[in-house]
Formats: C-alpha cells, structure tokens, sequence
C-alpha cells in the first residue's frame, strides 16, 4: 500500500482483505511474492495460540483479482 | 548485572587499565517489529515478527528472544517497553487498541497497559497510530515474559507492518538492576 496515498499495491494488501487475524505469512519478509506466501500454523486468538482456520492459499490470480478490486474502489473514491 | 562505576579523589591521578573497565548506561536495548499487515484482531500476535535490520539501525546487548509471540528477556532487570501501534481502516472507528500483557509465573498474563487509536475517515484509507508503554520487573527470565495484543472496534482495521521500516513495533530497553 501506498503510505502516503493508501492506495492498495501490493498483493500484502489484498490478502490482508481476504481474512482475518495473521492467517499468512513470508517465507522471505523482504521479497514480499507469491511464490512466498505460505499460510501460518498458528494465529492469537482470545489470549491462545490456536490453529490457522485458513487452510488453503488463495490462487494467484484471486489475490490478484482481490488487489484490482480494490484498487479500483480506491480510485473511484478519489477521483 | 550490576553497574560500577570508578569515582576518583580530588587531586588523584593515575591509570586505569582497560580490561578494568566496566561500561555503564544501557546494557539491552533491543527492538523488534511487525513485518506483515494483518486486519482484525491478534491476541496475543504470534507471527511475523522480525529483530530491526534496515541498514542504519542498531541494538544493544544480548537480543529478545521470541516464540509464538511470547517475548523472553535476556538478563533480569527493569525493563521499559514501548509497543508503537500503527493502523490504517477505509471508514471511521473508535479505537484500535493495543495491550501489553505480562506474566511472572510464565503462565498467567494480565494487562499492564493499553492505548487506543481512533480513525476519523478523512478520505478513503486513512492511518492512525498510539504507543503504549510500562516498565517492567524482570526479576526471573523464566517466569517474566511479555506479550502483545491488538483488539478492534471494526474487523475491517488493519495492524500495519513492514519488514524495511518500523510501522508497528516493539523495543525493550534495559534501565537498570531488579
């Protein structure tokens, strides 16, 4: 996301959209691609350390449809 | 550990070698972050969690070791901790809050302190931030942890992390002995 603007660019801010909680994780936190994404084992929840109910990655192209969305809501909304 | 400190007599001269020195000041000062954004609540935050490491940045002393969120100190001591809450939502919200929470038995953790954000929606995704801090008494590092916890008024708010720059973070500083 754009810090500045906080127009949505990056795929990070699609899949923060997607669920909940800390679902996702990088396998490299500083090359923030696809190929790195992987679903954490487990997330916070009422003070516990339970199992991610997120079982399954998000399509590339999902994420990518999620981020256009998105970025088109953002754009309209600042035309 | 404890601190010394050499204080001379007026009008004493002479040396010291350097291998009786003994350093004062701030012996941890340590800091972390959040490198991944996530929306809705953490409780405690469990993942995504990386030391400082942009060029430019830099510690002191023996690192924070963390698991699944819990953070463990590395000699016992009063600690400051500052956790800085930064969060973005497309719409207005009441509070965002962020809690520490700490345990002396390493088993029960109650709240030392909260802060809370809110987020009047200037235009469409608009960032707010607070910072909450205590000190702590780290007299056993087995049984005195820390850990942190994000809750929110709306689900759709997110918690703001980067693994370049500190959004959302977390630094320990060493002030002196137990």
């Amino acid at each position: 996301m754009d810090r500045v603007t906080g127009r949505p660019n990056h795929i990070e801010d699609a899949l923060c959209q997607m669920h909940s909680n800390q679902w996702f994780t990088w396998t490299d936190s500083k090359n923030k691609i696809y190929a790195n994404l992987r679903l954490t084992e487990k997330v916070g929840v009422d003070g516990n350390i339970v199992d991610n109910l997120v079982t399954e990655l998000p399509t590339e192209t999902a994420i990518n449809t999620k981020l256009t969305e998105l970025q088109t809501a953002w754009d309209n909304a600042n035309d | 550990m404890a601190q010394t400190f050499l204080k001379l007599d007026t009008g004493v001269t002479g040396t010291l070698s350097t291998s009786n020195y003994v350093q004062g000041g701030i012996s941890v000062a340590d800091q972390w972050r959040l490198t991944t954004t996530f929306t809705n609540a953490a409780d405690p935050i469990a993942s995504n969690l990386e030391r400082v490491d942009t060029t430019g940045q830099g510690t002191i002393g023996s690192a924070m070791t963390e698991s699944s969120g819990i953070f463990t100190f590395p000699s016992t001591g009063i600690y400051k901790i500052e956790f800085i809450i930064q969060c973005l939502l497309n719409g207005d919200t009441r509070f965002h809050k962020g809690q520490i929470l700490v345990t002396t038995d390493n088993s029960s953790y109650n709240s030392v302190t909260s802060s809370r954000a809110f987020i009047a929606n200037l235009s469409n995704n608009t960032f707010g931030s607070c910072i909450a801090t205590t000190y702590f008494d780290v007299t056993n590092t087995s049984n005195c942890k820390v850990k942190f916890s994000i809750s929110v008024e709306d689900s759709s708010t997110s918690t703001l992390g980067s693994s370049t720059e500190n959004e959302t973070s977390f630094t320990f500083t060493r002030l002196g002995d137990t």
